[in-house]
């Protein structure tokens, strides 16, 4: 799934599609933007048994291809948040050429205030 | 000082550090367009007393022009960002200067630095007051930073919640009761 190039038209009719309500919202700015993204694009292989199949794996929720960018966004609590934040830091050193940020529930909530927003309930 | 109005928390920036740190920035600036005529383009409504302060402390000649965006949220965006108050004049081959209250994910910016490129300045250059670097999701060229400013919902200096507090002379954190609103 992918937007921008369609514009806003994706955003709504896929959002049901997406894991939480606050990706959709985070979609639906990034076309307003005209910003181009994808939707959990490539699944990083974390950890692998000793036979080699991947035992731990990571999809970022967002891929950004013109500033070659991933997002993960979460809305868990700041609380539960480190093990979202570990995987980040795993992928950053198994692919250290993968530029990704975690916008975290502060992060999304400061956003969509910006934008007079609300950021849908809390997930976890 | 005057005590900060109800809805209105800690002060982040002074009124006497933003002076100093407007000065500094206006004397580099100056520096870099020496011999150049510069035009100041502000997007409404949070950069005015920005580019206010900073125009009158720049020693080379200036213009001012303003842009006015419907963003993400407003009442009156429907479907993309668009200019709902254009440039007044021409840049083309004119030294150009975007000035910006705040850049956090450099979405807006990002429009205008790409609407102004293709209009054909002889230059283009961002100075912005107040960066949230963290948060950024387009990359840009920022060409002068007054201040990186910690993750609070800031107010005052040009900085609005639903269009209250921009008058205030220093930047200051919202009170966190305002946001339950």
């Amino acid at each position: 799934m992918s937007g921008a190039a369609r514009g806003e038209e994706v955003a709504r009719g896929a959002a049901a599609r997406f894991a939480h309500p606050a990706e959709a919202e985070f979609a639906r700015l990034l076309d307003f933007y005209g910003v181009r993204w994808e939707y959990e694009p490539r699944v990083f292989v974390l950890e692998r048994e000793a036979e080699g199949r991947p035992t731990r794996c990571f999809a970022p929720d967002f891929y950004l291809p013109d500033q070659d960018l991933y997002i993960e966004l979460t809305t868990l609590s700041a609380r539960l948040t480190y093990r979202k934040t570990r995987k980040v830091r795993r992928l950053q050193a198994l692919y250290p050429e993968v530029r990704i940020k975690l916008f975290d529930r502060r992060d999304l909530r400061s956003l969509l205030l910006k934008y007079d927003r609300s950021l849908g309930p809390v997930r976890g | 000082m005057t005590a900060p109005p109800a809805g209105v928390g800690e002060v982040v920036f002074t009124a006497a550090q933003i002076r100093g740190r407007v000065a500094r920035l206006a004397r580099r600036i100056s520096q870099d367009y020496a011999g150049r005529e510069l035009r100041l383009v502000t997007v409404l409504k949070g950069g005015i007393f920005f580019v206010a302060d900073l125009a009158r402390r720049l020693e080379v000649p200036v213009t001012l022009d303003f842009l006015a965006i419907a963003g993400y949220g407003s009442e009156s965006a429907v479907g993309a960002v668009r200019l709902t108050k254009d440039l007044d004049e021409s840049i083309t081959g004119r030294h150009v200067l975007i000035v910006e209250d705040v850049v956090d994910t450099g979405l807006t910016l990002g429009y205008i630095h790409a609407d102004l490129s293709r209009r054909g300045p002889a230059s283009l250059r961002v100075c912005i007051l107040l960066d949230r670097p963290h948060r950024r999701l387009v990359d840009l060229p920022i060409d002068y930073t007054g201040f990186e400013v910690p993750d609070r919902f800031v107010v005052g200096y040009g900085l609005d919640w639903r269009q209250r507090y921009r008058q205030l002379p220093y930047v200051a954190a919202l009170a966190p009761e305002e946001l339950e609103e």
